[in-house]
């Protein structure tokens, strides 16, 4: 069983601001999702190897983005980067 | 007819539609491309032909919003590696398709843009999340699509739209330039009204792409050439997991008439059982979520994406950003994701999935030494009606109970046109073993000449 003060947990865990409305619905919710994700509960197996496939390339320098593609959506720039929140 | 006389058909039937298929269209560049191929001026498999792609998949220099207030303006600087082979054959990209918000959800009712509507009853979902893509061929607003499929995102609006949609092998076809969402089980795949065309678009965006480390290097086959291959005598499996509690009748008979005649051409069928199936539901919404949580933590409003004016410090801006440009599906699957992977429930949510996910992988191993192939219902009822479920998550993510299974054992499916419900579509599954998409197009392409399932309204 979770609660409010869980998923407001979560929420802050994840940066995502909720307001009560949805603080209350999530609740509800998460709690009949998660009860249902209980049936994994008996499951025993060993894991084998990595199903997926992996496939690494050569290490090698080519063309990327220019400077002025890589800013063109950023909300704040400022002289050639990105301008984020302050810290404190 | 000239290309452009073509494109201008559609163009018109777009700008007249009711069905909200299209989130961009791109009116210049498809005139304009539309005129190089009249010029002569593109050659290639695909020259001249319209395509609709989901919103999931980036395009240079147009706007590609997966359907998210958080990337309503953003404009990718690069072409998706699909996008790129499509150009180099010649197809004209007539716009971006509607989808749910970033590829979460079963209708295309959660787009930022509002729900796409089902061209045979606009009272019902188009099924999701490539639900714009499967609207516009099926409504004859664009040639052909791509979409995206996760845990069914391309077979659930092609069996409620009665188009043809394929979901690949996991890495035959690159996810570069396509935007997370579940990236261990999404593919980008064709969508058409006709297995032939889907098969040539399959043809065009299959293949190795050093860009993206989980694509393989296989052989890819000539799908159209080898269309034609005789299918008699080949042993299709038909699991009585996919037909549980919830599928309605009607849709199961549409499917055992469909193995019938696939009979009558030549095919063994036999029951067969997948008992681990029951977790795949669980199993795919676990790690689907995780995913997401991973994969959406990018979306902070610094480098591209929404941004809220205020100015704060770093935490509360960026949970500022992400709580007024996500909506509430993908604030759901952030969460649970979140919480799947946090310290202390690990163990008993994503490692279960996990261990579900292979235990589901090895039934289907195990089916696929006695089968060639494996006939199910794509979806377990026709298209619902908008607003029926999407108040209560829990029940939408029911609908994908055939779907996910696919999408964890990593293999190939196809769903093609099988019946009918009234006029509601019913679709069925050809499901295949890794790399062996040739197979299902084949089956796919006699059970298609053989029956009479019209593929467009």
């Amino acid at each position: 069983m979770i609660t409010k003060t869980d998923v407001e947990q979560i929420a802050r865990l994840a940066c995502i601001d909720l307001d009560e409305e949805d603080m209350q619905a999530f609740t509800v919710q998460f709690n009949a999702i998660l009860e249902y994700f209980e049936e994994l509960e008996d499951i025993e197996a060993e894991l084998t190897e990595q199903e997926e496939h992996n496939v690494l390339r050569a290490d090698e320098v080519t063309p990327s983005l220019t400077q002025q593609d890589a800013l063109a959506n950023a909300p704040r720039v400022e002289n050639g980067y990105f301008r984020g929140p302050r810290i404190l | 007819m000239s290309h452009r006389e073509h494109v201008e058909e559609l163009l018109d039937a777009i700008r007249r539609s009711k069905l909200n298929a299209f989130i961009t269209v791109d009116y210049e560049g498809a005139r304009q491309q539309a005129e190089e191929a009249d010029a002569g001026e593109l050659d290639g498999r695909l020259a001249g032909i319209p395509i609709a792609i989901k919103d999931a998949i980036s395009t240079k220099g147009l706007r590609t919003t997966c359907a998210s207030k958080m990337l309503e303006h953003y404009v990718p600087p690069y072409d998706a590696f699909v996008v790129k082979k499509l150009r180099e054959e010649g197809a004209v990209i007539i716009g971006k398709t509607n989808m749910d918000e970033f590829s979460m959800g079963t209708s295309t009712e959660t787009s930022f843009f509002g729900p796409c509507k089902n061209p045979w009853d606009l009272e019902r979902v188009p099924g999701g999340s490539s639900g714009g893509s499967a609207a516009a061929v099926a409504a004859q607003e664009a040639d052909l699509a791509l979409g995206s499929d996760t845990g069914g995102s391309i077979r659930c609006p092609a069996s409620f739209c009665g188009v043809v949609g394929l979901k690949p092998t996991y890495g035959r076809v690159s996810r570069n330039g396509l935007v997370s969402y579940g990236n261990s089980m999404e593919q980008i795949g064709p969508i058409a009204r006709t297995v032939e065309a889907c098969a040539g678009l399959f043809e065009v965006i299959a293949g190795y792409d050093p860009w993206d480390n989980t694509s393989r290097d296989a052989p890819v086959s000539h799908y159209v050439a080898k269309l034609r291959d005789e299918i008699a005598g080949l042993e299709v499996g038909v699991p009585q997991d996919f037909f549980g509690e919830g599928v309605d009748p009607v849709v199961e008979n549409a499917t055992w008439e469909a193995i019938a005649v696939l009979e009558s051409l030549g095919v063994h069928a036999k029951e067969t059982s997948m008992p681990n199936l029951k977790y795949a539901l669980s199993a795919y919404y676990i790690q689907a979520m995780s995913e997401a949580s991973s994969n959406l933590a990018r979306y902070s409003g610094i480098i591209y994406g929404h941004r809220v004016q205020k100015d704060h410090d770093w935490h509360t801006t960026f949970s500022e950003n992400r709580a007024s440009g996500f909506g509430k599906e993908v604030k759901r699957r952030i969460l649970l994701g979140t919480y799947a992977l946090s310290a202390g429930y690990y163990d008993k949510y994503y490692l279960k999935a996990r261990k579900a996910r292979a235990l589901i992988s090895r039934d289907f191993q195990r089916v696929f030494k006695q089968f060639d192939a494996l006939i199910a219902p794509t979806m377990p009822y026709a298209a619902f009606k908008i607003g029926e479920k999407i108040e209560d998550p829990l029940s939408l993510y029911k609908v994908d109970i055939n779907t996910v299974p696919i999408n964890l054992a990593n293999v190939p499916s196809l769903s093609v046109p099988c019946g009918r419900k009234g006029r509601l579509p019913i679709g069925m599954q050809i499901i295949g073993d890794q790399f062996n998409e040739q197979l299902l197009f084949n089956i796919a392409f006699q059970f298609e000449q053989n029956t009479n399932n019209k593929h467009a309204v």
